[in-house]
């Protein structure tokens, strides 16, 4: 069978909602689109556990310092599974990492922002983890089936991230109006950020995964999705937001935002990852890699018993 | 001979289940025999076998058991979100009445 007429099956496969297995002939351009989907995946549950790290010290309480790290525990082991799913499509472990470190792959941008108090950890783990929720829900149904498996497992360790999320921002919602002020500054500064996360509108015609049901929706769509869910929940607390405003629009029962509101500027940068916080955070990421090489190199050696 | 334990696929969404064991005295036996025994009505369309004597599993299940009280990593330790979320509305209308 020539290359052309394997793609054509594979299309026709794909058209009529087949899954692809790793073992399982695919074109080239569907193992690099997929693996560099997941390894961005993979990226950002690494470096995302790192906003949130930074504030575990500062932690209310007992009780919230061990849900806060466990959380962080929960993302770092997204990460294991997304890499090891990624890793079966032909890029070791090692390369991944080293291109993360390094600058040259991705990572979300709202991971690329610092942050600076309690407060950020009640909007990260509610309206991001919502976000995040949002976007790999819809993918629950992706064409690579090895990757539907393990998000089933991640959507299910968000669902309850977004509890705590929520749980923190109720607890600073019903408190004092430095609580409260804590909530809306964070709110504030992550906002436009949070929009950002979803991407500018899909180009349906040029993009690819759409193409091979990889992604199943497009950016717009799953942006509209979030507001809808989470802008009145937001707002029936008395808490405010900055541009882009969402408004309510009567005729089709959506919470819409306009297009002309969103400044795409500050995106620019983080796509180079020249973002606030990249060049500290990869650092300290290599640093972590680095100073853990012993672990790895211990691990890797099977164990010596006694006799 | 030696023992196979059997695991199956169906579709694409679950991952490999464990079905059943066979005896057999090599792996393309034992598929043989494991496709008879537990594929005879199209329970799934994907069967792996692997020598039992591969598997390993813990000695003293104790071990698996949860430390300490880790209620926060589990949804029923957020049970109380309905009655947390009335309070912050009440919360947010006193402040702005006042």
């Amino acid at each position: 069978m020539t290359y052309e007429e394997k793609l054509a099956r594979f299309n026709a496969h794909i058209e009529a909602g087949g899954k692809v297995e790793t073992e399982d002939w695919m074109p080239d351009d569907y193992r690099t689109g997929v693996l560099k989907f997941i390894e961005m995946h993979a990226n950002s549950e690494i470096m995302g556990a790192i906003p949130e790290r930074e504030q575990v010290p500062r932690a209310p309480s007992l009780k919230r310092k061990m849900s806060l790290t466990a959380k962080v525990q929960d993302e770092v082991g997204h990460a294991q599974l997304l890499y090891r799913v990624a890793e079966d499509l032909g890029k070791s472990r090692e390369a991944m990492f080293s291109d993360l470190v390094n600058g040259k792959s991705k990572f979300h941008n709202v991971f690329h922002y610092p942050t600076k108090h309690w407060g950020d950890v009640a909007i990260i783990g509610w309206l991001i983890d919502g976000a995040a929720l949002v976007t790999q829900a819809a993918l629950l149904d992706s064409s690579y089936a090895p990757y539907t498996r393990v998000l089933k497992r991640i959507c299910s360790e968000e669902q309850l991230h977004l509890r705590h999320g929520e749980d923190i921002s109720l607890e600073l919602a019903s408190g004092t109006e430095s609580q409260r002020a804590m909530f809306q500054d964070a709110l504030t500064r992550w906002w436009l950020p949070i929009i950002h996360f979803f991407g500018p509108k899909t180009n349906v015609e040029k993009d690819l995964l759409l193409r091979w049901k990889v992604k199943t929706r497009t950016n717009e769509d799953l942006r509209q999705e979030f507001l809808d869910r989470y802008v009145p929940k937001v707002l029936e607390l008395g808490f405010t937001f900055p541009a882009p405003v969402p408004f309510h629009d009567e005729a089709s029962g959506h919470w819409l935002i306009r297009d002309e509101d969103i400044d795409w500027q500050p995106l620019d940068a983080i796509k180079r990852n020249e973002g606030p916080e990249t060049a500290r955070r990869l650092a300290l990421r290599k640093t972590i890699y680095d100073t853990h090489r012993w672990v790895r190199e211990a691990l890797a050696e099977p164990a010596v018993h006694a006799a | 001979m030696e023992t196979w334990e059997v695991f199956r696929r169906h579709g694409h969404r679950e991952p490999f289940e464990h079905c059943g064991t066979v005896t057999a005295s090599d792996h393309e036996m034992a598929l043989l025999t494991a496709k008879e025994c537990f594929l005879r009505r199209r329970e799934g369309e994907h069967l792996w076998v692997v020598r039992r004597s591969d598997i390993h599993s813990f000695q003293d299940e104790s071990l698996l058991e949860i430390a300490a009280d880790k209620s926060y990593r589990f949804n029923s330790g957020y049970r109380d979100v309905v009655e947390k979320r009335e309070r912050a509305k009440a919360r947010a209308k006193e402040l702005a009445s006042s």
